[in-house]
């Protein structure tokens, strides 16, 4: 169950980071609502797993998925650059992120 | 643009804050003051998705996070500084350079065609 809730919270974050380019376009309160609901639902999943999972695991699966799968909603719906030194340099900071995170 | 990259840096360095702070705080002001780094790095990050690419800017606040909390965690707590740690910074800090010089450029090149 564990790894469902770590599931939830990474598609929860993944949701809240492509939220922050709809708040720049439409600019209202739904959207701030839904990005606060996204990352703190984001939040509330990943305590949940992190009680009988390893914290370090836990953070580097929920960053994976969260910031790689927010960065590939931007390039799908909302038009971010697909260079691939972008997507590159994104995946070197993710990797080494989430490297750190498995060590520490 | 470069003051964009500094709110995603200061939103960075809030981060390593409230990180800390949900693992070490144990009395009412530690948590009110982790309570306001939450809400400081947050809205610094997403003021900085307006003119930046949000990808790119929560991959730099997550990395940059996450290198200064292993730093800080070193450097303040006596964590055990191992190699492997310092070689995943230096990566981390390339891959954050690089994607600052690209996304300039980028930007540089769309103003030029419009």
């Amino acid at each position: 169950m564990a790894w469902v809730y770590l599931l939830l919270a990474g598609i929860f974050e993944m949701t809240g980071v492509a939220l922050i380019n709809k708040l720049h376009q439409d600019k209202n309160w739904q959207a701030l609502l839904l990005l606060l609901a996204g990352f703190g639902a984001s939040f509330l999943f990943l305590t949940l797993a992190m009680k009988s999972l390893p914290m370090g695991t836990a953070y580097a699966v929920w960053t994976g998925i969260g910031a790689a799968g927010g960065a590939l909603l931007g390039m799908l719906y909302y038009g971010e650059s697909k260079d691939w030194r972008r997507v590159f340099f994104i995946c070197l900071v993710l990797g080494a992120a989430i490297g750190l995170k498995l060590v520490s | 643009m470069n003051y964009e990259w500094l709110k995603v840096f200061i939103a960075a360095f809030f981060e390593v804050f409230w990180v800390i702070g949900l693992k070490h705080a144990d009395h009412l002001w530690a948590w009110l003051g982790t309570a306001l780094a939450i809400c400081v790095s947050f809205y610094l990050m997403i003021m900085a998705g307006k003119r930046l690419p949000v990808g790119t800017v929560y991959a730099v606040f997550v990395g940059l996070g996450t290198a200064g909390t292993v730093f800080s965690e070193i450097v303040f707590f006596g964590e055990p500084l191992k190699l492997i740690k310092l070689l995943l910074i230096i990566l981390l800090l390339a891959g954050v350079i690089g994607l600052k010089l690209v996304t300039g450029k980028k930007e540089a090149d769309v103003q030029g065609v419009e």
